[in-house]
């Protein structure tokens, strides 16, 4: 009797491994094809800075497949990211609206996570955690943490029924909640809500034509030290607001965080180190011998810190 | 300790009229009385009125300073001449604390004339700050007095946080741009590829 006992004990054991030991690819595949293909009503609120900032997202596919989806931030100015199959357009108050031909869509949602996340394996593992409720749902925790310190770990909380995001949160190495995406509310349709059949017919602002790259050898620095599995998507040379002379500018990435480095010329001779972050988000910046390095990305200080003392001026930046 | 005691502590507590005979019993019985301070103190936490520190045994300490009091058997008493003195001298000392009490008062009427008058000049400076924020202006006498290294400090942090703001700002908007130019992802799937097939 015993022996049954324990036996079935032990089958139940395995039964439950079983189930979290589905792996995370496994699930990570099942929310790509999610994101892509149901048509879902949804909010969720950007938690940062002791800050949280409320959006409504709405994505479906309409009968000719077409992608529809928009993204609103609901306080404050109105900042809308509308999206039909490749043409992604943002307003915001800044500038006049825009179109731009993309497949990637900037925000608070990584849009790698639509895409193939294999790319991410030399440098991240993904590991399933276990279970728990989010937004009233059974939910899957997945994480997605780097195999070296120098970038930060990807949380999500997936539905169990049909595989989409209920939460996210960017946790330090340390275990420090740096910013979550929270979902308050989640509707999943078998047609197009109004407002992407709205969508479906409107005409989106002008593309614009993007600065083109510069050529490499305009580049009078390079970055020595990246984290592994960084690369160099841009270059460019161009004016940022208050700093007075143009920067040197290159965006390197590395599938799923963003980090920009900045280089000028400036009058002020030094100044020692100074960052703040934005949520997960750090900008830095220095001056050392005259020249001013910035880096600005979802990486640690100490990464930043050292991105910044790898640069090498293979000539003096022209001002 | 039966349960209609305690009840009644409850009630009496809670404000309610209990026969004497109870309250006798009450105050004869340490631990009834010990309940009654418990209760005390938990309906105090409760409306969050409870002070820093508990302490239970107040009654005991009382009792105990009481006890420790040097017992006084007849009133002190004071040469009489004395009290006379100060008497007089209080008399004699008045009206001119009086005059002096009404001088103070108008000199702090008259400062604090001058007090507005001083305010609504400072007004003007601060004006001038606002529509130019990088312009000196004549540093106002007063013990207000900011020295230079600070106001420049000031202007240090807010140059810096503009500095910061900007920043953040063209990286998210680089950001928008490149998924266009060519996807990022793309990119970085090519180069494992590549070194895939190359090993």
């Amino acid at each position: 009797m015993r022996l049954l006992l324990s036996s079935l004990l032990l089958s139940f054991c395995c039964s439950a491994v079983a189930a979290q030991n589905e792996p995370a690819s496994h699930w990570l595949e099942r929310l790509s094809s999610a994101l892509r293909t149901l048509n879902f009503t949804t909010s969720f609120v950007v938690v940062k800075n002791n800050q949280a900032e409320p959006y409504h997202w709405v994505h479906g596919v309409n009968d000719a497949g077409l992608e529809l989806e928009i993204f609103s931030l609901l306080n404050g100015p109105r900042r809308d990211i509308l999206r039909q199959g490749e043409i992604v357009s943002y307003i915001s108050p800044e500038q006049p609206p825009y179109s731009i031909k993309s497949q990637h869509l900037s925000s608070p949602i990584p849009s790698l996570l639509r895409h193939n996340l294999d790319i991410l394996l030399p440098n991240y593992n993904f590991i399933s955690v276990g279970r728990s409720r989010v937004l009233g749902r059974p939910a899957q925790l997945i994480r997605i943490e780097s195999k070296d310190e120098h970038r930060y770990g990807h949380w999500l909380w997936l539905d169990q029924t049909t595989g989409l995001l209920l939460k996210l949160a960017l946790v330090s190495k340390q275990g420090e909640l740096l910013e979550q995406v929270q979902f308050t509310h989640l509707d999943i349709t078998t047609t197009l809500s109004d407002s992407l059949k709205k969508l479906e017919t409107t005409e989106l602002p002008a593309q614009i034509d993007l600065p083109q790259g510069i050529d490499e050898k305009e580049i009078s620095w390079k970055v020595s030290w990246l984290p592994r599995g960084f690369k160099q998507i841009k270059a460019s040379k161009h004016r940022v607001p208050i700093i007075k002379n143009s920067v040197g500018f290159m965006l390197f990435n590395d599938g799923l965080v963003d980090v920009s480095v900045y280089v000028n010329s400036t009058q002020t001779k030094q100044r020692k180190v100074e960052h703040v972050n934005d949520g997960a988000t750090l900008v830095l910046n220095q001056v050392k011998n005259g020249v001013e390095i910035s880096v600005v990305g979802q990486i640690p200080f100490e990464t930043a810190q050292a991105i910044a003392n790898s640069v090498v001026l293979t000539a003096s930046p022209s001002s | 300790m039966t349960e209609s005691k305690l009840e009644n502590v409850s009630s009496l507590i809670d404000g309610y009229q209990v026969d004497d005979k109870v309250l006798e019993e009450m105050a004869n019985d340490s631990q009834l009385s010990d309940t009654w301070e418990r209760y005390h103190v938990v309906s105090s936490v409760l409306r969050n009125e409870a002070p820093d520190t508990l302490d239970f045994d107040l009654s005991e300490q009382i009792f105990s300073a009481i006890a420790d009091e040097p017992t006084i058997l007849a009133p002190q008493t004071k040469p009489t001449f004395i009290r006379t003195m100060s008497a007089k001298v209080v008399q004699f000392a008045k009206p001119i604390g009086q005059m002096a009490i009404a001088a103070s008062a108008a000199g702090l009427m008259v400062m604090g004339v001058q007090q507005t008058n001083v305010a609504d000049n400072e007004i003007l400076p601060a004006q001038v700050i606002q529509t130019n924020p990088l312009g000196g202006f004549a540093e106002p006498v007063s013990y207000n007095y900011q020295p230079n290294t600070q106001k420049a400090q000031q202007q240090a942090y807010m140059e810096q946080q503009r500095r910061f703001q900007a920043l953040l700002l063209d990286h998210q908007q680089q950001v928008k741009f490149s998924a266009s130019q060519k996807s990022a992802s793309e990119k970085v799937l090519n180069a494992v590829e590549d070194k895939d097939s190359s090993q």
